[in-house]
């Protein structure tokens, strides 16, 4: 076990690594994403200032979303580079290391993490309060039950990443647009920039039975108070209990064509 | 392509003179102006050019069904998806700040058509110039007879399988102005018209700036026009009037998310008290793309003396 | 292969003429440990890599030749700069009498680039629209261009997959179908980097039969860069070797072979199995009864060696042929190295 775990450790550290083999430019994209915040910050700001409680969420909550949200972003929406193994025709050599083909692309997502964990998120959550948010959560309970909701994300996160993966094998479809549309409709349905709460009575309450909401949206409400935490959980693990079970299954019937697809 | 007979004495001098040259001065002319035979054809060649990629874009989709179905399929949940958080939002409370509910599906129509004007105009990794650059992939425009530049503008263009995000957009654009009883003249179509073409320019020149930094760091700097396209597109359907100053000032400059929907129309919903507002958005594209052209020659110089020291066929023709 | 009739870059003899050319890369270092990594990150340790040095070479028309070296030479490096990607440091380069990056667009007009790991097809287009997309831009007069197209279709074999995706094809076809494309608009000038890579025996022989033709009907300049040497001897008239930036040889393959050593190989068919001692000679292998030596022509006499077998054994068969060039590269790298 604990070789195996080392192997995991090194595919991990390699990708986290990766990021400083060229040049610090890369650093960009973290200012591109904190500039994103600030704006979106800017938004709820207007959208509703002077409208108090809007279903259940003041101004402050939706501010501690928006900004819990970016900074969980890579949890919140796990990306493995299995899309782009599958069209460069990298997926053989995958399949002929001795690790798991599961924990090999999840363990390279860790490392990718790691990372940005380091050097953006953990600052972003520190200097909150600069750009005149609460970072902190709605009380001791809610961020013991956040880390258990974010570890369920994850895996409903990462189970859909590797249906998606599943079905874009079997179907023989251009990862391309298999990429595109998942992340439109994560992005959307996820709730991870447009709290379900806040869009149109139905909507949103349609959107949270989704397994997307499990994602984003349910880690979040319970964050900041905004959602009942045991119905919340019970719906990530339910999703799970579906969600895995369906990758593997579309995983061994296209293992075939798998190595097919692609360059 | 006839060729030219070079008088051998011209040469013989030449390099002679060459000879007594140590330093190579060759690097600071890398952005090579073409003879003029070919300067004076590059209109006709452009039209030329756009009509072949269109026939290989056509092509391409007619090849397979499931291709071109999945393609439009696709497109269409994505730009169904990139509006409707916004529309969503403008129902829920009657607009979003000063702006009315149709006048936010105005700005949503018109960020929209400025998407599919990417699309269909530079699709092939030309807009996400930075990928190109960072895989090593200019070499194959290098050894193209004719100049970057006419490349660039033409080898994207996807007028079929880039033209989902367009007609949608200006569905939304007639649909909105419709219920907000703008008067319509030639003259006010026109003015949409040129800010439609600028705020494109903006959003091309703001990539190739942010992109030309994959000269000097390939793959660091690989995706970095792909991320500041991709922030541009989320925030393009706000109103941004709420930002401080600061913020705004930012959003005009550096980062020019303003200029990609939100000034523009507020200029021409005449929501912005300037009369000359409507000119605003031609002047900074125009700003921009001189920037730009002298960031990107800069680049190229370097890349005429280092050459790209990666090169990866990902996205290349293919 | 007819006569073609096209307007060339006439007077000069010298088509291509590199004076004084380096070319230094500078390549960042890394750590495999990601504490050193991250020390080094903002300002990594550089190491200067000079691809060329001081590079004098010209090549005449209608030469083929063959570019050599080993890995990390120089050689792409010297096509990059011919093709017009890559300008030197120092020194000139000229060829077909112009600057090939101030002259870049006029100049590739006139040249065909086919890189062996590269492609310019479009892989979800069938090979036709990737020919027809060369005739736009390259602006190539139509009729010319329909004769250049019927003839690299039926000189390559490539009508049988000429409307078939490029993304299905394998890698040979894809090989001729790029050389095809790379002679659509008649260069005068052709670079192939590496264009065998990976191809079987069959295909190989097609693509250097059609270069050599080319070459004899047409004048059409070659220089050629591959690993392959015993290719290389079949094509090329002269050869050039870089070694570390620098040019180390530049001559005949018959020279070589005399200038580094004369290395032969001596078969012998014996009545039994017992490989006879040769003073002079390495055995190389013996199988029942044949039995294979190497020796240097310059020291050695084969009739002194045919003398000493036969008063060792009954001697049945003899075959003599020279060391294969792969070899004598082989050595004269093991030499660089040294």
């Amino acid at each position: 076990m604990t070789k195996l775990l080392h192997k995991y450790w090194k595919t991990a550290a390699m990708a986290a690594s990766s990021y400083v083999g060229d040049s610090p430019l890369f650093l960009i994209d973290y200012l591109l994403r904190l500039l994103r915040v600030i704006v979106l910050l800017s938004i709820w700001r207007t959208i509703l200032a002077g409208k108090g409680t809007v279903s259940g969420m003041t101004l402050d909550a939706v501010l501690t979303y928006t900004l819990v949200a970016e900074v969980f972003a890579a949890q919140l929406s796990p990306r493995t580079t299995l899309d782009e193994v599958f069209w460069n025709g990298t997926i053989v050599g995958r399949l002929l290391q001795p690790l798991g083909i599961f924990g090999q692309f999840s363990a390279d997502m860790f490392g990718r993490w790691l990372f940005e964990f380091s050097v953006f998120s953990v600052p972003l959550l520190l200097f909150a309060p600069l750009l005149g948010v609460s970072a902190l959560p709605a009380g001791a309970g809610a961020a013991g039950l956040f880390v258990l909701s974010l570890a369920l994300a994850i895996s409903v996160g990462l189970a859909i990443e590797f249906v998606f993966g599943g079905l874009l094998v079997l179907l023989q479809l251009p990862h391309w647009a298999v990429s595109q549309v998942r992340g439109a409709i994560t992005t959307l349905l996820s709730g991870a920039i447009v709290p379900l709460a806040l869009l149109p009575q139905g909507v949103g309450a349609a959107f949270a039975w989704m397994p997307f909401a499990s994602m984003a949206s349910a880690p979040l409400q319970i964050y900041t108070g905004t959602g009942e935490p045991l119905e919340l959980l019970a719906l990530q693990v339910g999703w799970s209990i579906v969600l895995w079970p369906l990758a593997h299954w579309l995983w061994r019937v296209s293992r075939e064509r798998m190595v097919a697809y692609g360059g | 392509m006839a060729g030219n007979v070079e008088p051998g004495t011209d040469q013989r001098r030449r390099t002679n003179d060459e000879r007594a040259i140590p330093q190579n001065k060759h690097r600071s002319s890398f952005i090579v102006r073409p003879s003029s035979p070919i300067l004076r054809r590059n209109i006709w060649r452009l039209l030329r050019l756009w009509k072949l990629y269109a026939l290989l874009d056509f092509t391409f989709l007619l090849a397979d069904l499931k291709l071109a179905l999945t393609w439009y399929i696709s497109d269409g949940i994505v730009n169904l998806a990139s509006v409707t958080a916004t529309l969503l939002l403008a129902d829920r409370f009657a607009g979003i700040g000063a702006w009315g509910r149709y006048e936010v599906v105005f700005l949503l129509g018109y960020a929209t058509v400025v998407s599919g004007l990417m699309n269909m105009f530079f699709g092939y990794n030309v807009l996400t110039i930075s990928r190109r650059l960072g895989r090593g992939q200019l070499d194959h425009t290098l050894i193209q007879p004719q100049p970057i530049w006419l490349s660039l503008l033409t080898e994207g263009f996807m007028p079929f399988s880039g033209s989902p995000m367009l007609l949608p957009g200006i569905a939304l654009l007639v649909w909105s102005a419709s219920r907000l009883s703008l008067a319509i003249t030639p003259g006010w179509l026109a003015l949409l018209a040129l800010n439609l073409a600028a705020s494109s320019v903006v959003v091309l020149a703001f990539s190739f700036l942010w992109g030309s930094l994959a000269f000097w760091a390939p793959r660091a700097a690989e995706e970095i026009s792909s991320s500041s396209i991709r922030l541009l597109y989320q925030l393009k359907g706000f109103p941004l009037d709420g930002l401080g100053s600061l913020l705004l000032s930012g959003m005009l400059t550096v980062l020019p998310v303003g200029f990609v929907a939100w000034y523009p129309c507020r200029a021409l919903l005449g929501l912005d008290p300037l009369a000359w507002s409507r000119w605003i958005t031609p002047l900074a594209a125009l700003s921009f793309a001189i920037v730009t052209s002298w960031i990107f020659r800069k680049g190229m110089r370097y890349y005429g003396s280092t050459g790209s020291q990666r090169y990866s066929s990902l996205g290349h023709r293919g | 292969m007819e006569a073609l009739v096209h307007n060339a870059t006439a007077a000069s003899d010298i088509v291509v003429e590199l004076r004084g050319v380096c070319k230094t890369f500078r390549q960042k270092q890394r750590s495999e440990r990601l504490r050193d990594t991250l020390r080094t990150m903002f300002r990594p340790p550089i190491r200067e890599v000079r691809a060329l040095q001081q590079i004098d070479l010209q090549i005449r028309r209608g030469e083929i030749v063959a570019y050599a070296g080993p890995n990390g030479a120089g050689k792409s490096t010297t096509v990059k700069l011919l093709s017009g990607m890559l300008t030197p440091d120092t020194g000139t380069v000229r060829s077909l009498g112009m600057d090939p990056v101030r002259d870049r667009v006029r100049y590739v007009g006139k040249i065909g680039v086919v890189f062996g790991q590269r492609t310019e097809l479009w892989m979800d287009h069938p090979i036709a629209a990737s020919f027809e997309w060369k005739r736009v831009v390259w602006d190539i007069p139509r009729p010319r261009y329909e004769r250049m197209r019927d003839l690299v279709k039926e000189l390559l074999g490539l009508g049988e997959f000429f409307n078939s995706l490029t993304r299905e094809l394998s890698l040979g076809q894809k090989m001729r179908a790029e050389l095809g494309l790379a002679l659509l608009h008649e260069p005068e000038l052709l670079f192939l980097d590496e264009p065998t890579i990976g191809l079987d025996v069959l295909a190989k022989r097609t693509i250097l039969d059609f270069i050599k033709d080319l070459n004899r009907e047409q004048r059409v300049t070659v220089m050629l860069t591959s690993h392959d040497m015993a290719e290389l001897e079949l094509l090329a008239g002269r050869i050039v070797m870089i070694d570390h930036g620098k040019i180390a040889f530049d001559g005949s393959f018959d020279r070589l072979r005399r200038d580094v050593s004369d290395q032969r190989r001596l078969l012998l068919e014996t009545a039994n199995s017992t490989p006879p001692t040769l003073g002079g000679a390495t055995l190389m292998k013996s199988a029942a009864s044949r039995h294979e030596y190497t020796f240097d022509a310059t020291q050695t006499k084969i009739a002194t060696l045919l003398e000493q077998a036969a008063s060792q054994t009954q001697v049945l068969d003899v075959e003599t042929h020279r060391a294969p060039i792969d070899e004598v590269i082989a050595d004269i790298y093991r030499q660089w190295q040294r």
